[in-house]
């Protein structure tokens, strides 16, 4: 029990200085920002519930999933059929059973039912993938998210093929996504340090030591796919009623790589990286969307030329990862350390 | 029976498309564990290089306009060129680096050309005029097959068959596939590191190219996006054939095309859109069957 | 003049310190064994001198040249070839191609096929399957196979890491028998890490001791065997 309090004690600091540096954002955002900010500020705070999600699973089992963007498409399905007002779904998706197309359900019983239908798949498939390892499961993840975007964007009475689904009521601000991004934070961290991720973690980095003490890898690693899956269900929520319309196309290959390019960038295997990975990269795109546009130099116009945008941040994820093959937290947590206040005899 | 070999043929002409690709990623997976997610951009960049670039629906063509026997040349050195400088300027500085940090890497990598390309040419796909009498209908056994469908699978049999000479019986063949059996131990008996990869990626570089040709050709379209399918399917059969498994990646290269034109063949009307769900549902079950691929190769001991 | 000269060569992996300020020196022609306990650095001792690991401090050299920080292929042209702990033979190449691949840096075509003809006289087991994966031979013969290959490189120095692992005491015999027999005809420097100190003792030549990353003694191997100070090493 001593030693429990210890872990928690000592690592609390994690989540707590990422949830102020979030807070921090918000903050800004609602005090000095304008619209469009705030709704960019929405969107960051998203994408860290997402990236976070991913987290969960990669970063402790150590498996690359390209898939996990499925269950976002799972969970933005979701809360449409739960949420768009009957008047509207009745006649676009006339393959949904009855007692959906009757009811619209508030967002707040949508945000846990539809993260759950992404679990529970999760939790079907999840029990045939995770026995593969290494590159064999990254690519059993990929073609689970191929069959999810296939399925979605061609069964036109459930999910109207590849034309968007529209009337979704558009909730998400800044304070309901901070919402979202404190919920992952928290149960990132709770994951982390409860014995399930401890077990995970023994398996990634020695998977032989590990069976031999017990751990049943397979089933560890389906409990991350699960939790993970549905964080991330929360995040198509959220995203759901942020742009009001869903498509397929929105969660499939674009969508992977900048959320895997977030993660991998941040620090694959903390918590930390994934926030900072989302934070750092969406900073990035911003001030490049800025310039793009153009910056008021005195009388004349700086601006980047159009394209030049996507560009420079490709380049600008190659140069830190040749600077920081592990990320740019190098696979260590954001700590408050003592060293203001006292001087140990700790290794520095 | 014409029927049966029009599925033949389709089965193995889209099969050869992937196999190529396959191949491309497979010889740079042995020699590096790195998987190229950049590899379908190459493709498009390799047909992109023959147009002038603009954004009308029309294309003209620049390099294009070239008679076929300097054309084909030209375009394999600027597959191999672009192939290479991706590994001096980005992947020779992540060597040691970890295979989810290469993965990004060779993503931001395809991120920026295909960017680069939209840019030049915009998204709009444009029609691309590459030897039209290539697409008349040859007659064999009485079934009418598009010439170019044969030319297809030709090709690609000789580049199979000159690859594989070229590993069995050279030096560098020699070294390459000592190299993608154990990298290091190849170095401690004199292999260069670098010359090795270079070669491989130039090889690479050119089967992208091949590929880009033949695409071009049989589609008459030229698509930033047309070399992201070739690409994941390579990847996903590179996987199933057996890593560091040449063999393997060709010849599930040409399941999954057989796998493909069968469904859409097999599947009732109804549920061919879905063909591309079955087909990846299989690739499932293949891997559950047999995870570590179809063509392990033998010594699957630790690396030095 | 010494042919290899280690000194205060330390190597980390991350944190772990694996070898701490080695020095010693090799003559031409002579044999050092380096023996000591699990995870005392012996292998980490050769991987410096190979190239595979590089050194955060100290410096190698090789007949004069300063080899620490070089790449290994580089080292390996130099005259030094290495046979690293596992029997690492290529299984999908031939028996013949394994040995073709060592020879990959001899200019002299001709001066290599004496030798590959020379490795056949020597080890008639490997001709009867020149054209068969190596990956079908037996243990003791991949070991056979992989001293020949690394021979076939013309080195003047062969680092040899643990010859006897997983071999049976006849196996290891008929091993050392032509390992012993190549360095007497061809004048070999052998540096050879090995767990046995009855190989040492039978073969004779000087010996490192280490332990815990630094080598703790250095001298006759037999009159090491026979002293205290093995024994301390591995129990103290």
């Amino acid at each position: 029990m001593n030693a429990h309090r210890s872990v928690l004690a000592r690592t609390v600091s994690t989540p707590a200085l990422l949830i102020l540096l979030l807070l921090a954002i918000a903050l800004v955002a609602k005090l000095f920002g304008s619209g469009p900010f705030e709704r960019t500020v929405t969107e960051l705070f998203i994408r860290i519930v997402l990236v976070v999600g991913l987290y969960i699973f990669i970063g402790n089992s150590g498996v690359m999933s390209f898939g996990h963007v499925g269950f976002m498409c799972l969970g933005a399905y979701g809360t449409a059929w739960l949420t768009i007002p009957p008047a509207m779904k009745k006649f676009a998706l006339t393959g949904l059973p009855d007692f959906i197309l009757q009811h619209q359900a508030p967002i707040a019983l949508s945000l846990v039912l539809s993260p759950l239908l992404a679990a529970v798949f999760a939790l079907l498939i999840g029990r045939i993938l995770m026995r593969l390892a290494g590159i064999a499961a990254s690519i059993a993840t990929f073609a689970m998210l191929a069959v999810i975007n296939t399925v979605y964007s061609n069964w036109e009475t459930v999910t109207g093929a590849t034309s968007s689904v529209v009337g979704i009521p558009m909730k998400t601000g800044v304070w309901l996504s901070f919402g979202g991004a404190l919920f992952a934070v928290i149960v990132g961290y709770g994951y982390g340090i409860s014995r399930y991720g401890l077990a995970l973690r023994s398996a990634r980095d020695e998977a032989i030591a590990a069976a031999a003490s017990g751990v049943d890898i397979e089933r560890q690693r389906l409990i991350a796919f699960v939790i993970s899956a549905f964080v991330i269900g929360v995040a198509g929520v959220l995203y759901a009623h942020f742009l009001g319309v869903v498509n397929p196309d929105a969660f499939y290959l674009n969508l992977t790589f900048i959320s895997l390019a977030m993660l991998v960038v941040g620090g694959m295997n903390s918590l930390s990286g994934a926030v900072i990975g989302v934070v750092a990269i969406s900073a990035m795109i911003e001030i490049l969307r800025a310039l793009e546009k153009g910056i008021p130099v005195g009388e004349a116009m700086l601006a980047i030329p159009n394209g030049v945008q996507e560009i420079a941040i490709g380049i600008a994820m190659i140069v830190i990862l040749i600077f920081r093959p592990s990320g740019l937290m190098r696979n260590r947590e954001l700590r408050w350390s003592r060293w203001p206040f006292e001087r140990t005899s700790e290794n520095k | 029976m014409t029927a049966i070999l029009q599925i033949v043929f389709d089965a193995l002409s889209l099969g050869s498309i992937y196999a190529l690709g396959a191949l491309g990623i497979a010889l740079i997976f042995g020699v590096m564990r790195l998987v190229n997610f950049a590899h379908g951009d190459y493709i498009s960049f390799c047909v992109f290089a023959m147009l002038v670039p603009s954004t009308d629906a029309m294309s003209e063509m620049f390099l294009g306009s070239l008679p076929t026997v300097v054309l084909v040349p030209v375009i394999l050195l600027i597959g191999a060129g672009v192939s290479v400088l991706s590994e001096i300027v980005v992947f020779r500085r992540l060597r040691d680096a970890n295979p989810a940090t290469m993965m990004i890497a060779s993503f931001a990598l395809g991120f920026i050309l295909k960017h680069f390309l939209l840019m030049l040419f915009s998204s709009r796909p444009k029609s691309i005029n590459l030897w039209p009498d290539l697409s008349l209908p040859v007659e064999i056994l009485g079934a009418r097959l598009p010439l170019l469908q044969l030319i297809a699978i030709g090709i690609t049999i000789i580049i199979l068959v000159a690859l594989s000479a070229f590993l069995k019986q050279t030096r560098f063949g020699l070294e390459m596939r000592a190299a993608a059996e154990n990298f290091t131990m190849a170095r401690m008996l004199g292999v260069k590191a670098n010359r090795v990869i270079l070669i491989a990626f130039a090889i690479s570089g050119m089967l992208a190219a091949s590929i880009g040709l033949l695409l071009a050709a049989q589609t008459g379209t030229a698509d930033i996006q047309m070399g992201v399918s070739v690409m994941l399917v390579a990847f996903i059969a590179t996987v199933i054939g057996g890593l560091g498994s040449l063999a393997g990646a060709v010849v599930a290269g040409y399941l999954i095309g057989a796998a493909s034109v069968l469904m859409q063949v097999i599947l009732p009307l109804e549920a061919r859109p879905f063909r591309d769900a079955f087909v990846y549902a299989a690739v499932i079950a293949c891997l559950i069957w047999r995870p570590q691929g179809l063509f392990a190769p033998k010594s699957a001991k630790q690396r030095v | 003049m010494s042919f290899l000269s280690v000194d205060n060569v330390t190597v980390r992996y991350g944190r772990l310190t694996a070898l701490r300020h080695a020095s010693f020196k090799m003559v031409a022609g002579e044999t050092l064994f380096v023996t000591g306990p699990n995870g005392a650095g012996k292998s980490t001792l050769l991987k410096a001198i190979a190239g595979v690991v590089v050194p955060v401090e100290g410096q190698i050299r090789l007949a004069g040249t300063v080899i620490s920080g070089a790449v290994p292929e580089d080292i390996a042209r130099r005259g030094f070839s290495m046979v690293p702990e596992g029997r690492h033979v290529f299984g999908t190449l031939t028996i013949e191609e394994n040995l073709r691949l060592g020879a990959g840096m001899r200019a002299d075509k001709e001066a290599v096929a004496a030798d590959l003809a020379g490795c056949y006289e020597v080890f008639p087991m490997l001709r009867e399957r020149r054209d068969a994966p190596a990956a079908v031979l037996s243990g003791g013969q991949q070991q056979m196979l992989v001293i020949a290959r690394a021979l076939m490189a013309g080195p003047q120095l062969i680092a040899i890491d643990e010859p006897s692992l997983g071999l049976a005491p006849k196996i290891i015999d008929q091993v050392y028998d032509v390992l012993l027999r190549l360095r007497d005809e061809r004048g070999l420097t052998l540096l050879i890490v090995e767990q046995s100190s009855t190989r040492a003792l039978l073969t004779g030549g000087r010996m490192l001791l280490m332990r815990s990353g630094e080598i703790v003694m250095e001298g006759d191997a037999r009159d090491l065997l026979r002293g205290d100070a093995l024994k301390q090493a591995y129990f103290g």
